[in-house]
């Protein structure tokens, strides 16, 4: 297994630790943005046909500022939110100190594509990231975008990514065509592993699994992916995938955190009862979550009384394992001024803030300078 | 002692046939239809389906007649059915029976609504005519509200009734304003709403899509009950009928307090969509629904216990089901080590009297 060094790319700058790692930023390209990267038949078959699913946004709009922070919108012709790096810039990195800043880009996300250009589409929103985003600040890091329902391109793509640093996660829906811990994405999960990155499993995609049938409400949408990622989850479990890729280390990002207890109770009570269900696993399945999965904060969950918080995560021994995201420019930014409870102790806010992520992440304590300061 | 969940099934359509037409007896002679397609849900070997004691029972864990019913869970012989330890009642004041065939699979409207009037009438007179103690759920197609409404109506005023069975797994979440007619002909008949697991099949029996294990399709159950109390509250269920308490069978519970703080927070941010509620949805939650005590998937040690219920007003929410003949482990017992005396006799038999009127 390879680990990513980031080091390897940073003279230690300002010789001041890194004290706030934002783990869930969204940049977003417009379709214009995007077709720059794509070849003559990609931007032709995105111009004349266009894509083959209705996003998620349209079933569900959001009920809460169409879904954005109300100062997002730069003020620039073409621009959307997400889609300014200066912005976000002076929005977020400077104006709460933000060290690095995790970008997932979501726009290869809720659709299902012809394979080739399923396969450009994300390449091109990878050139878009590194050109427009990582060149532009070395406080801001990528992840991996895929065409994960053609697992033999993702992999490629994550190949042709792996020699860059910067690009530190693979990043997947949290809904796709199959369960995510069917077999049929394991080689991406492989992939991700071998050359050090954890994948990031994104709350959306195309939500087309429900169980209870479909909700009426974004309301019962967004609560709802937490549900849908506690059904991955004992899925992920279940099908032995961290028993078979052992360097495989999974982040949960923004589905909330504080149903991870009860899920480990339940699957170790069935577990108990029907372990020869799940002959690959070896130990209880609350081990493989303490052991391969991370969570991001935001939106966490707020008792009235936040000391329930704390004691949720506790109880499912999420300490170590919990990674602050802001969610930047989403209607539900969380500042990390202001999101954590008092109830926290200053070992854990540390933790959750910083420790936690550095350690994840492979990324150096010394604190990126900005390149035009360097030069 | 009154126990909110016990199983109880026709051994074949045979059984119904007495209630049944003589097209769809017919139809099910020429067809093949079996009485077995709840085994995907209760595989038979599966260590959930049944308890020990229960496949020792003559034809059968799952009750199909009135004897077999006394004899397992009435009147039990041996002292296998003392389940919730020495010093506590071994025999209920009151049963509920559930019965869950796999009729709700069906994708005939017509076939599914008159196996639901079949069981209905297999009910009264297999059970309910011949026990004072045994109340239940008031079988109705899940795939037609006019159908539900019908059956509610035709055999809603009988009073051994208690409430209407829903499964949690729908083609449409239960909240939503197709299905609030079955609340209204509920609330006219003076009947509560059960939403039991399992239930519809297809193409997306879980919220993450196919499940190629037991025990992922079993532990979906709670993802999708927690669905089911979004749709509920958000819908307005509640305040259209105030009246209304919907109890969630064998969904687990321990899943709850996140759940609401998670939807709170939500609802603060967002109120503007679901404009008819007027308190916190936790406040809905708290008021108006009920859980099983089956499954009781708890942490290990008696202090986590502890703390979980300082997160979830047990005393309030949860009514005591054995579900026989499933065995869901031990939990139970030591949810019940941890309730104050006054929270054990709530549990235990003061919520179900008075959500069914069992006073």
């Amino acid at each position: 297994m390879t680990t990513v060094r980031t080091e390897e790319l940073r003279a230690p700058a300002q010789g001041r630790s890194v004290t706030l790692v934002d783990c869930d930023v969204h940049a977003q390209p417009t379709d214009q943005m995007l077709a720059e990267y794509l070849s003559a038949r990609a931007r032709r078959l995105l111009e004349r046909y266009g894509r083959r699913t209705p996003r998620i946004t349209t079933w569900y709009p959001r009920a809460r500022n169409a879904g954005m922070r109300v100062d997002a919108w730069p003020d620039k012709p073409g621009h959307i939110w997400g889609s300014d790096p200066e912005l976000l810039r002076a929005q977020l990195l400077d104006e709460f100190g933000v060290d690095y800043a995790i970008l997932e880009v979501l726009s290869g996300q809720d659709c299902y594509d012809e394979a080739d250009f399923a396969a450009e589409w994300n390449r091109a929103v990878n050139d878009w990231q590194r050109e427009r985003w990582l060149d532009f600040d070395e406080r801001l890091l990528g992840s991996i975008a895929v065409a994960h329902e053609y697992p033999d391109l993702a992999v490629a793509e994550i190949e042709r990514r792996a020699g860059d640093p910067r690009f530190v996660a693979v990043l997947m829906p949290s809904s796709a065509a199959e369960p995510l811990g069917a077999r049929k994405y394991w080689p991406i999960y492989e992939a991700a592993a071998a050359c050090g990155r954890p994948v990031a499993f994104h709350t959306g995609g195309y939500v087309d699994h429900r169980g209870a049938g479909y909700p009426s409400f974004y309301l019962e949408y967004h609560v709802g992916n937490g549900i849908v990622m506690q059904s991955q989850l004992a899925g992920m479990v279940a099908s032995g995938m961290f028993e078979a890729i052992p360097g495989l280390r999974v982040v949960l990002t923004e589905c909330g955190v504080a149903w991870a207890a009860a899920l480990r109770w339940s699957l170790d009570r069935a577990w108990e009862l029907m372990r020869d269900d799940l002959p690959k696993l070896r130990r209880r399945p609350s081990e493989y979550i303490r052991e391969h999965v991370w969570f991001t904060t935001q939106p966490i969950e707020e008792p009235e009384d936040p000391r329930q918080l704390v004691a949720a995560l506790s109880q499912a021994q999420l300490e170590d394992r919990l990674l602050f995201a802001s969610d930047y420019p989403h209607w539900d930014f969380d500042s990390p001024t202001q999101a954590l409870p008092r109830a926290m102790s200053p070992q854990l806010r540390q933790a959750i803030l910083c420790e936690n992520a550095l350690a994840l992440y492979g990324l150096p304590r010394e604190r990126p300078g900005e390149l035009e300061e360097r030069g | 002692m009154i126990d909110a969940d016990v199983h109880c099934a026709p051994a074949s359509y045979r059984a119904l046939y007495p209630y049944l037409s003589e097209y769809w007896r017919h139809y099910i002679e020429e067809a093949g239809v079996r009485l077995t397609a709840v085994e995907h849900a209760y595989p038979r070997g599966a260590p959930t389906s049944a308890s020990p004691a229960a496949r020792e029972q003559r034809g059968g864990p799952v009750p199909a007649s009135y004897e077999a019913l006394r004899e397992a869970v009435l009147e039990p012989r041996s002292q296998r059915a003392a389940p919730l330890g020495a010093g506590r009642p071994s025999t209920p004041r009151h049963v509920v029976l559930n019965c869950l065939t796999g009729f709700e699979t069906h994708r005939n409207p017509y076939f599914t609504a008159a196996v639901a009037s079949a069981l209905n009438d297999w009910l009264r007179e297999e059970f309910l005519a011949r026990d004072e103690r045994l109340r239940a759920s008031l079988v109705v197609s899940p795939i037609s509200t006019d159908d539900a409404v019908a059956e509610i109506e035709r055999v809603g005023d009988d009073r051994r009734f208690v409430q209407v069975l829903l499964p949690a797994r729908a083609d449409l979440p239960w909240g939503n304003k197709n299905n609030h007619r079955i609340f209204a002909a509920a609330r006219e008949h003076r009947l509560q709403v059960a939403v039991h697991a399992w239930g519809r099949a297809g193409k997306a029996p879980t919220p993450s899509g196919f499940t190629t294990t037991y025990l992922e399709d079993y532990i979906a159950n709670q993802p999708i009950a927690q669905a089911q109390v979004l749709s509920l509250v958000a819908e307005g269920v509640f305040d259209r009928f105030p009246e209304l308490r919907v109890v969630l069978v064998e969904c687990g519970f321990a899943w709850l307090p996140p759940l609401l703080w998670r939807f709170d927070k939500d609802w603060k941010g967002v109120w503007r969509e679901v404009p008819w509620l007027k308190r916190l949805p936790s406040e809905y939650v708290i008021e108006h629904l009920r859980f099983t005590t089956a499954p009781a998937h708890l942490p290990d040690d008696a202090d986590a216990i502890a703390q979980l219920l300082e997160m979830l007003p047990a005393g309030k929410l949860l009514t005591y089901a054995s579900d026989y003949p499933h065995d869901h482990g031990d939990g139970l017992g030591a949810l019940l080590e941890q309730l104050g005396e006054e929270d054990r006799k709530a549990v235990l038999e003061g919520n179900a009297a008075a959500l069914y009127g069992l006073g």
